[in-house]
């Protein structure tokens, strides 16, 4: 064989392992790196009725994103995701005034839920629960 | 045109790229008579990449906290995707990072390369050695098994055989009487901060002066064995009529790295642990010491040094002194021949060393 | 000559006799109760139960005789006083009670049992089968043709010791699997917990001496303990599946240095 076929056949030999070495690699990198789906598993999240001072809110982790469950005074309790419908930032809910606030924009919430004034486009997203007796479940 | 071209010509009145490439590759010769020992420098680097890159991936997972350490390796190795992977590649990498260096190491002796003109070379190296050392000594510490502890606890009191300071420099190293929280901390930030950084730098400057000064001509199947340097003046060695770096020797390069790959990944699958016992596998015990602790078999050869000797000073002081005679071995060694067998003196030193190296390091295994 | 006759004679019997004792007698160490010292330097009936007990898990546990006879251990003028507690030795329907004190589920099992249910009328009590103070430690050996057929046929304990054995020895084959696997690095402390909880289950199964039901509960821990070995067995196939691709790696490396090595002697 010629020289140079001989070495334009060792280069592509060596360049199709070479490709599939880089996969080898870069493969388990992808998955070692990946966030796992297990580590924020869904899990439902309980409270007992009992914990929850009426006119107050309480903020839990569930499926790795903040929510709030507000028991405002003499009215319905209401559970939603706490992340600000306008750029992300968690409400912060005000007992004075029964509503909540957004500290970066100054967006306001009602204990419903419902857009008060502010950029937030949209109300808060609600998140289902159920009440059993005491507890209380959410998810 | 074509972009390729386009691209190069752009580089090339920018920085010269063709002169770069004439100079640092095709152009640049090495001996003809060069071996596939002179390699192993190569494959260093290799290794030492592929350590850095295992050691920031573990970096990811790993905790350095006394508490959450041992759990969050043993979450590398069973839980995360390939973290068995990752962590067998540090530990098995580790290992063949010291035996490589030795073997670099005896390389050089052999073909007299560290003779003048390379003293600073040596030198260079020795320091990347000792560096190394330390790596490796503060690395196992980390994983905080029982083997860790222990390991770590004999390694540091045997600085509290120097007379004075002795007490006072273990209780340094360690950060309290005892190995603890403490120790993980400085250890961690000297093995994933301070060492590897030391380490670049000793190898910029190990390549600079290898670069500069010129590589040597292996001495076999030459008529004249002699180091022909004249001391008058500077002079870069060259090898008119030699093989150029690229694509020559860089393909000899690659198949070096390629060889070592293959025995890398052959203990990786098939013998891991070789150098993970039991009781790397149990979280460490402050108030448990296993029985028959010893530490790795790099350390095994100054670890039966020290048990030989009644008197724990003399034992480091010989080791000292062996460990400076190496070091100064290019001012030591003044002799122009370079061809091993016609060295008998060097020889029998250099024979008898390593053979005593390793009857001490068999001897501490068994012992 | 002279010298031999210096040294008294009965001085030279003292000397013998003392050594015949002390080589005869059970060794008594400092740290030893009232109640060794004593008995053990009593002959007959007082000393019997000293050596036996010394070579018994008990003493290895550190439970001495005071744990189950009651008494002081440390004063010998009252070590053997009711008042300081000393029950002396048993009678035979009060047995259960005295072993029961620390073995209190076991004591539950077996008189909810045939045997525990025939105590005082020829049935079996602890010290029938376990030894009163040569007490070792629970094998299922003790389950035998000898032991049991002193006071019936060997058929049902035959089955029981057959449930067990299988038991048995499967528990030990995985245990030992299990410490393998941790020296490779596998996190098995989920699994050990479930096997030691099988272990618990199985070791309370026998005083009950009902063979249907050992069979039967022995037949649920085999399922349980399966279902250990098939998670086991995932991970041998898992840790397989690696050494084959390891086994392409290295052969990759090896083919990639060729294709190397051959690509260099183009250029030369």
């Amino acid at each position: 064989m010629e020289s140079s076929s001989r070495r334009k056949f060792l280069v592509t030999c060596l360049g199709a392992m070479g490709v599939t070495g880089l996969g080898a690699v870069l493969y388990p990198l992808f998955r070692y790196l990946s966030p796992s789906k297990d580590a924020e598993a869904r899990q439902k999240v309980t409270f007992q009725l009992s914990e929850l001072a009426e006119g107050g809110a309480h903020y839990f982790q569930m499926d790795g994103k903040a929510g709030v469950l507000v028991r405002p005074k003499g009215g319905t309790i209401a559970v939603f995701s706490a992340v600000c419908t306008h750029l992300g930032c968690i409400v912060q809910w005000q007992k004075a005034q029964d509503q909540f606030i957004c500290p970066c924009h100054g967006g306001q919430f009602s204990a419903q839920g419902a857009v008060l004034g502010g950029p937030p486009p949209k109300p808060l997203e609600k998140l289902p629960f159920v009440v059993n007796g005491t507890t209380i479940t959410i998810g | 045109m074509s972009l390729f071209r386009k691209i190069h010509d752009w580089l090339n009145v920018r920085l010269g790229v063709d002169d770069l490439v004439e100079k640092q590759l095709t152009g640049y010769l090495l001996p003809a008579n060069i071996n596939r020992w002179y390699s192993l420098g190569s494959v260093l680097l290799f290794i030492f990449t592929l350590q850095v890159i295992s050691g920031v991936l573990l970096l990811v997972y790993y905790v350095p906290d006394a508490d959450k350490a041992f759990s969050s390796v043993t979450a590398i190795m069973n839980t995360v995707p390939y973290g068995w992977l990752i962590r067998l590649c540090h530990v098995v990498g580790s290992n063949m990072m010291v035996l490589v260096l030795i073997l670099h190491m005896l390389s050089v002796l052999f073909m007299g390369s560290y003779k003048r003109p390379r003293e600073l070379n040596w030198l260079s190296g020795f320091v990347i050695l000792t560096l190394v050392m330390a790596i490796s000594l503060t690395g196992y510490l980390l994983p905080w098994s029982q083997l860790s502890f222990w390991a770590t606890t004999v390694a540091t009191n045997s600085a509290g055989a120097i007379p004075f300071v002795g007490s006072y420099l273990v209780e340094f190293l360690r950060g309290g009487t005892l190995v603890g929280p403490y120790t993980l901390g400085r250890f961690f930030a000297l093995h994933v901060a301070v060492i590897p950084i030391g380490i670049v730098a000793m190898i910029g400057l190990h390549l600079f002066l290898l670069e500069r000064i010129g590589v040597s001509a292996p001495p076999f199947g030459l008529p004249d064995t002699k180091n022909p340097w004249k001391g008058d003046r500077f002079r870069h060695e060259d090898h008119p009529g030699g093989i150029p770096f690229f694509p020559n020797y860089l393909l000899s390069d690659l198949t070096s790295v390629a060889i070592y790959l293959a025995f890398f990944l052959l203990i990786l699958f098939f013998a891991p642990n070789m150098f993970l016992p039991k009781d790397a596998f149990i979280p460490a015990n402050p108030f448990q010491t296993p029985a028959h602790i010893k530490p790795e078999w790099y350390f095994l050869p100054n670890y039966q040094t020290l048990k030989i000797f009644p008197n724990e000073f003399i034992g480091l002081m010989v080791q000292g002194v062996g460990i400076t005679f190496l070091a100064l071995l290019p001012f030591i060694d003044r002799g122009r021949e370079q061809h091993p067998l016609k060295r008998p003196l060097f020889m029998v030193c250099a024979v008898g060393g390593i053979l005593l190296w390793i009857g001490l390091m068999i001897w501490g295994h068994y012992s | 000559m002279k010298r031999l006759h210096n040294i008294s004679f009965s001085r030279l019997i003292g000397v013998v006799i003392t050594f015949l004792l002390v080589s005869v007698a059970p060794t008594l160490a400092e740290g030893d109760t009232v109640c060794i010292q004593c008995h053990g330097s009593q002959t007959g009936r007082g000393l019997a139960p000293v050596k036996p007990w010394q070579g018994s898990i008990h003493a290895a546990n550190g439970i001495s005789c005071n744990h189950c006879h009651g008494g002081d251990p440390t004063d010998s003028s009252n070590a053997m006083s009711p008042q300081r507690g000393f029950l002396g030795a048993p009678k035979e329907l009060a047995i259960p009670d005295v072993c029961g004190r620390c073995h209190i589920g076991i004591k539950a099992d077996y008189l909810r049992s045939a045997h525990g249910r025939a105590l005082g009328k020829g049935g079996p009590t602890c010290v029938t089968c376990h030894g009163s103070h040569e007490v070792q430690k629970v094998s299922i050996e003790l389950i035998n043709e000898k032991n049991c057929s002193r006071c019936h046929s060997y058929d049902r304990a035959r089955i029981i010791r057959g449930a067990m054995q299988q038991t048995e020895a499967t528990l030990v084959a995985l245990s030992q699997r299990l410490e393998e696997f941790k020296g490779r690095g596998v996190d098995t402390a989920g699994l050990e917990k479930r096997l030691f909880a099988q272990r618990n289950s199985y070791h309370s199964l026998f005083h009950e001496v009902n063979p249907a039901k050992i069979t039967a509960e022995s037949a649920k821990i085999a399922a349980e303990l399966n279902l250990i070995k098939g998670s086991l067995d995932k991970i041998d196939a898992e840790h397989h599946q690696r050494k084959v691709i390891g086994a392409f790696a290295v052969g990759a490396a090896l083919l990639g240095a060729l294709l190397l090595n051959l690509l260099r002697r183009t250029y030369s």
